[in-house]
């Protein structure tokens, strides 16, 4: 549906803007792996320097040498952890060589060694937020291996009562923005860690498991379970051993294998699509970010694919186990058949709804087959609900699930087109906002039609003049004249929008079905065309 | 069969009501409950009279039709979402082979495609809130008796909040001489806040 009123051309500075801060972040990930504060350990040799920020080969002189992201065996958690594959988007380019590697680490003691991680810590530049949590925290602390890991940033410290200090730090220190910092604090194992090229049979599996598994467009970041290890836990690929890898891998199939990840629009839209532009097959729906929190604003702009936050904000949280293979769907925009159906339903719509709005809708006798039917339903019992402007609309309003007379079921169908124009002519005078149009075609054969449309309009007369209605339109066509449709069946549902929160997000120009193809006409304009 | 045909229309519902609740094969000559297929939409046929072209009959015709639809949909809702809520794997044989599905904008075409979808969509509790329906025209169904049956009301999925829907259905029937056996062509849903969900 539409933005919010007053989200205008300030749109197109927000995404330069958020495309600038993003290219720190950008920047920030791809940059060399930052030095251990302490100086006692450093890189080996081996390390490579081509700034994957996030993975790193933990090869250390230290007496004590240790894996991030080896799993110990109480992490395995059993299923196939997709959550920071889903926020992976930009490393696809940077794809680390292959190579071997020697694990060459003893087992070290469980337990001697934590890691902490502050979650979107990738904002944070690492000098500014270990100071920040030093000011704040009890004891002093030595921050080994500081890394960026997708959205978050990372570090460890050898000793429990620094980590739970540390802890204790958590919520109790903001960002330039005022926002608050949390700090969760994992024990780390060690483990031997061996890298591994993935062989191709590799790459099969984790584009097999990821399409099996939980739809990752449903994956929330959970933030209580970030996980000790954040790659991937799998012990069939053993991919473990090489997060790496695993990751570049993941990578490959992530943009091919993985659906939408969110709704069109908002897809489109951190694509840096303008509107006007043309999105194939799918046409990019307007969207609302209805949580107008600047919190989850700045994190959503950062990370495109990032859905939602902790799991409560989103509707389909479940978390990703064994058992909860069962997702709901992304919902998505409009859905087109075909381009060449698309631009004539589309031409259809534009021509029906400026006669319907222009004041004068005999003019729609032509649209109709002369032996359509129309009828119109709202969700209203006056019984229950206060007075509303559907009122108006209840007594012409055939639900068949309320009224049992067969009389009175086929007075309220119309038939004919006389009848039917008549009809639409006593309903109130209306103005539809094309913007909101979002249209679903669901059946098509060469003699006919299927489609419906979901939009909002509103009432620009009478007592309820400026109030805003939504409505779903459901018309069968057949092929008529000259490339236009005739319609035979018109099904016309209306209802309010309060549980729909877009009272206020109308009449504005945004990539919706319609801009994508074809100029929104405003009233004036309108009437100077041709009918 | 004039007969019959005022016998039914003047609303003989007892004998609706008996024979649109089980399935009367042309091979069966007695039904009994046991014999009962709940996942199929059955009513009566019409009478051959109803699929005369004749301008006279027009008006009448449609009236039958409108009330066959009526009763079709009625039919089809009680069991569509009830074997979607309880029986969610009968499901798909409440729609034709080739039957398409449109879900909040994600198609999902073919009875494969469609067990698939209806295994993974968790669990459901509808309440349908209205119904509509209106006899498609032979023109765009070249004489393929179809109805169109508009459904709204509140769904809740396992895991997920309540929604708002829509639903749009295409039966089409397909009739023996003793019954009309109606199935999805083409089903389009869509939670009515589908864009904030």
């Amino acid at each position: 549906m539409s933005l919010p009123s007053g989200h205008t051309m300030g749109h197109t500075d927000q995404v330069v803007q958020r495309r600038a801060r993003s290219w720190d972040i950008y920047q920030r990930r791809f940059s060399s792996r930052s030095e251990p504060v302490n100086p006692g350990m450093h890189s080996s040799p081996h390390q490579q320097q081509d700034g994957d920020a996030a993975m790193h080969g933990a090869h250390m002189d230290s007496p004590v040498r240790y894996t991030p992201y080896a799993i110990s065996p109480y992490n395995r958690k059993g299923s196939f952890r997709k959550q920071d594959q889903t926020h992976v988007n930009m490393e696809r380019e940077q794809k680390p060589p292959e190579r071997r590697m020697e694990g060459n680490m003893p087992d070290g003691t469980l337990g001697s060694w934590f890691k902490i991680t502050v979650p979107f810590g990738i904002k944070y530049n690492e000098k500014w937020l270990l100071n920040l949590i030093q000011n704040e925290c009890s004891v002093p602390f030595v921050p080994v291996e500081f890394h960026y890991e997708n959205m978050h940033a990372s570090f460890f410290v050898e000793n429990a009562s620094i980590a739970y200090a540390l802890k204790n730090v958590s919520g109790k220190i903001w960002d330039e923005d005022n926002e608050k910092i949390s700090i969760f604090v994992n024990p780390a194992g060690i483990r031997h860690f061996v890298h591994r090229e993935l062989k191709s049979e590799k790459v099969e599996q984790i584009k097999l498991a990821m399409n099996q598994q939980c739809d990752v467009s449903q994956e929330a970041l959970d933030l209580q379970r970030l996980p000790f290890y954040p790659d991937m836990v799998n012990r069939d690929t053993k991919m473990a051993s090489n997060p790496r890898k695993c990751m570049a891998a993941s990578l490959d199939v992530h943009e091919e294998n993985i659906p939408t990840v969110m709704s069109a629009g908002e897809m489109d839209k951190w694509k840096g699509i303008e509107p006007g532009e043309k999105c194939a097959d799918r046409s990019p729906v307007c969207t609302t970010f209805s949580d107008t929190s600047s919190n989850r604003n700045s994190i959503l702009e950062l990370f495109p694919k990032l859905l939602c936050l902790d799991g409560q904000q989103s509707p389909r949280a479940t978390l990703c186990g064994t058992e909860a293979h069962k997702r709901l769907p992304t919902c998505k925009g409009s859905f087109f058949g075909s381009e060449m159906l698309k631009n004539l339903v589309l031409q259809f719509l534009q021509q029906y709804y400026l006669i319907y709005d222009s004041g004068d809708r005999q003019g729609l006798l032509s649209a109709y087959h002369d032996e359509a039917c129309f009828s119109l339903s709202i969700p209203f019992n006056p019984e229950d609900s206060a007075p509303s402007s559907l009122c108006k609309f209840f007594k012409d309003s055939r639900n068949i699930k309320i009224i049992k007379d067969p009389y009175l079921r086929g007075e309220l169908l119309k038939h004919t087109k006389l009848d039917i124009v008549d009809s639409l002519s006593a309903l109130p005078k209306t103005q539809h906002d094309l913007s909101s149009f979002l249209v679903d075609m669901w059946y098509q054969t060469e003699w006919m039609l299927c489609f419906s449309v979901n939009g909002v309009f509103k009432e620009v007369e009478g007592q309820s003049q400026g109030s805003v209605l939504a409505f779903t339109r459901t018309f069968i066509a057949t092929p008529g004249s000259s490339s236009s449709l005739c319609i035979v069946n018109d099904k016309l549902f209306v209802r309010d929008t309060s549980h729909q929160g877009t009272q206020s997000a109308l009449f504005t120009l945004v990539p919706t079905a319609f801009s994508s193809s074809m100029p929104a006409f405003s009233q004036e304009q309108q009437k100077m065309l041709p009918s | 069969m004039r007969k019959y045909r005022s016998h039914w229309y003047q609303g003989d519902r007892e004998g609706y009501q008996r024979r649109s609740n089980y399935y009367e094969g042309p091979h069966t000559s007695h039904s009994s409950p046991a014999d009962r297929t709940r996942e199929e939409v059955v009513t009566p046929t019409l009478p051959e009279h109803a699929a005369t072209r004749s301008q006279m009959a027009t008006t009448l015709d449609f009236k039958t039709y409108v009330d066959q639809a009526c009763r079709a949909a009625e039919e089809f809702v009680n069991i569509y979402y009830e074997t979607m809520d309880k029986r969610r794997r009968a499901l798909t044989r409440l729609y034709l082979d080739k039957a398409t599905l449109i879900w909040n904008g994600n198609a999902v075409s073919g009875l494969d495609a469609l067990n698939n979808f209806f295994d993974t969509l968790p669990s459901s509790e509808f309440q349908v809130n209205m119904l509509d329906c209106q006899p498609v025209h032979e023109q765009a169904t070249q004489s393929q008796t179809t109805v169109l049956v508009v459904t709204s009301g509140t769904v809740k999925f396992d895991g997920n909040k309540q929604h708002f829907f829509n639903q749009n259905f295409l039966l089409t029937a397909q009739s023996t001489p003793n019954n009309t056996v109606w199935k999805i062509a083409s089903d389009c849903f869509r939670f009515q806040d589908w864009s904030s969900s």
